[in-house]
């Protein structure tokens, strides 16, 4: 099992940071899965983290310029690590003037990713950074529990409004409220809702739009029979989508969610190198 | 007695890194000038910032009252509580801009040390502090007998530390004559598995000066340490290190014509595993001194300022 990677391109290497700084924001520990072409970060809807789950994928060639993977077997040629990206994200924030960065998994003690970051110095060498981030290697047996999750059979897809805007209203909740109820329906309207013993709280959103979503079996466009108007809603810890829309620090292509009545809501977010689905299940 | 009226973001920031060490501090004017100095509960770090009669804009010490057959003709230096000091010096930024003077002066007849700030629009704040008579305080270091000094601008070693967390405790500096590097402590039971490591190699050219006669791994405490780097950087005057090999202290220190600052760490020695080395200090009362004698002798070649350092030996033990 090999792994070496490299990235010099100054603006690859903070993009990639971004990613990681996101992802720290939403999983304290998490599996990092290396294919000959993608990389992904996956948590799985474990009762520690809530029941939340995540899955985020990138195209190793659009962030480095070098990229070695050998993975377990010919036939397996992958790798998942278990890892904490705050350590990941603490290895590059200070690598925004790298002259490069190098990656490469090791097993000096135990097992673990070294990130090396080179740096201009005032001499003629330069100064080299290394962070030893401790990993867990996942044996192939366990491979099957960290699968795509498919999306669900969601009775209402729409688009979120402004980031920024849906983060301010959900961070002023927060102080009020554990739990928020989104609600949306076809005709582009979301309502996120507190209420708790002394206030009630509605923020209405409009124009939103709903994405369509193509439909080989048609189960999908069953939704054009219902009420355009009926609103389906889930009640979810307020918490975790704090820390999904403050971990975004860029805006984001596409952003939307998909939400089951009463069950699980699944935000999908897209930039053009990087997607991530974060899915929140609904507090009973 | 002591009046004195001094620029405040200086000496705003010596009182912040000292406050990193204990939340006491002996403030001990003499002739020369104003020393502040620190030590921490465990004795194993040090920090002494001399201010000299020159970085005031006025300077005026006059030795104690007449003394009587029965009082000690030492001026006895004080002890003043950090937590009472550091409103005072709270926001170093804003202070420039909003005060115009500031005065300290003390009296010991009513035990109070008096910080009077005049600032713009005519407001006066007046800082009454009590202080405590104590014994006094000084670390002895030999750094002319180290082997190995570093000096380099601070903005390198805080472009340095910024790569470890603010949570580390204890950095292991490691030089050969051919490279330096600062790396996390570790230890044999170091649970690898779960921690972090970092490590940051770095040229001999970097340094303004590199001398290294001995190879070394020496490990100390960064938390206090960090005051030193903050309080340098705002007097962006280099930084000296000067240190052995593991078990004797380590000092960084900063010196101009206005003022010098030492940090004292003690460092881990191996051999004795978990515990750092505590810094022996001349801080016990005039009796003990006559009991205790020759041990301070083993630590003692040379002192920060030799002046007052002669003040001392030369003081009269009861």
């Amino acid at each position: 099992m090999r792994f070496r990677a490299k990235i010099v391109d100054l603006a690859c290497l903070n993009h990639f940071s971004r990613i990681i700084n996101t992802i720290a924001k939403l999983a304290k520990t998490c599996i990092l899965r290396l294919t000959v072409c993608k990389l992904y970060f996956i948590l799985s809807d474990k009762v520690a983290n809530g029941g939340a789950s995540m899955w985020c994928e990138l195209s190793q060639g659009n962030f480095f310029d070098e990229f070695q993977m050998e993975g377990v077997a010919a036939e397996h040629n992958e790798i998942y690590l278990e890892l904490v990206p705050e350590n990941l994200s603490r290895a590059l924030k200070t690598s925004q003037s790298a002259k490069a960065v190098k990656m490469k998994l090791t097993n000096k003690h135990s097992p673990c990713l070294r990130v090396a970051v080179e740096l201009p110095s005032l001499s003629s060498s330069s100064r080299i950074v290394t962070h030893d981030i401790p990993v867990g290697v996942i044996p192939r047996r366990m491979w099957n529990d960290f699968r795509e999750p498919s999306v669900p059979d969601f009775d209402v897809s729409i688009y979120l409004p402004v980031l920024k805007t849906m983060k301010s209203v959900v961070e002023r909740m927060k102080n009020l409220s554990n739990f928020i109820v989104i609600e949306a329906n076809l005709s582009g309207e979301m309502n996120l809702k507190i209420e708790t013993d002394l206030v009630s709280v509605t923020t209405h959103f409009k124009d939103l739009g709903n994405p369509p979503w193509a439909s080989e079996d048609g189960c999908q466009s069953s939704a054009q029979g219902r009420d355009l108007e009926s609103m389906t809603e889930a009640c979810i810890d307020i918490k975790k989508l704090q820390q999904l829309l403050a971990g975004q620090q860029v805006n984001p292509t596409k952003a939307l969610c998909n939400i089951v009545h009463k069950r699980i809501v699944h935000f999908i977010l897209l930039h053009e190198e990087v997607s991530l689905q974060y899915f929140i299940p609904a507090i009973s | 007695i002591l009046q004195c009226f001094l620029s405040l973001a200086v000496f705003g920031r010596a009182i912040h890194a000292i406050a990193r060490i204990s939340d006491e501090f002996w403030f001990d004017p003499v002739e020369k000038g104003l020393a502040l100095r620190s030590v921490n509960s465990s004795r194993s770090a040090y920090a002494c910032v001399f201010f000299s009669s020159m970085f005031f804009q006025h300077y005026c010490w006059t030795a104690a009252s007449q003394p009587c057959q029965q009082e000690q003709q030492l001026p006895l230096p004080c002890k003043l509580i950090i937590k009472s000091v550091l409103p005072v010096f709270r926001c170093a930024n804003v202070l420039e801009r909003n005060v115009e003077k500031c005065s300290i002066s003390t009296n010991p007849s009513d035990h109070h040390v008096t910080f009077q700030l005049l600032c713009r629009h005519g407001v006066v704040k007046t800082y009454n502090l009590t202080f405590q008579e104590c014994d006094p305080l000084q670390a002895v270091f030999a750094k002319h007998m180290c082997p190995n000094i570093l000096r380099v601008h601070s903005r390198l070693l805080a472009d340095v530390m910024i790569h470890f967390p603010t949570s580390q405790e204890e950095i292991t500096l490691s030089v050969t004559p051919m490279k330096v590097c600062f790396k996390s402590y570790t230890e044999e039971d170091t649970d690898f598995s779960r921690t972090m490591l970092t490590e940051i190699q770095l040229s001999p050219e970097e340094f303004d000066y590199f001398q290294v006669g001995v190879d070394s791994e020496v490990t100390f405490c960064l938390k206090e340490l960090r005051g030193l780097l903050a309080f340098s950087e705002a007097t962006s005057v280099p930084v000296s290190i000067h240190f052995d090999r593991c078990g004797k202290p380590i000092a960084f220190s900063i010196e101009d014509l206005l003022l010098e600052a030492s940090f004292i760490l003690a460092t881990l020695c191996e051999a004795e595993k978990e515990a750092f080395h505590s810094l022996f200090f001349g801080a016990v009362s005039h009796k003990e001194k006559e009991a205790i004698g020759d041990t301070f002798q083993s630590l003692v070649t040379a002192s920060d300022t030799e002046e007052e350092f002669g003040a001392l030996q030369s003081s009269p033990v009861l």
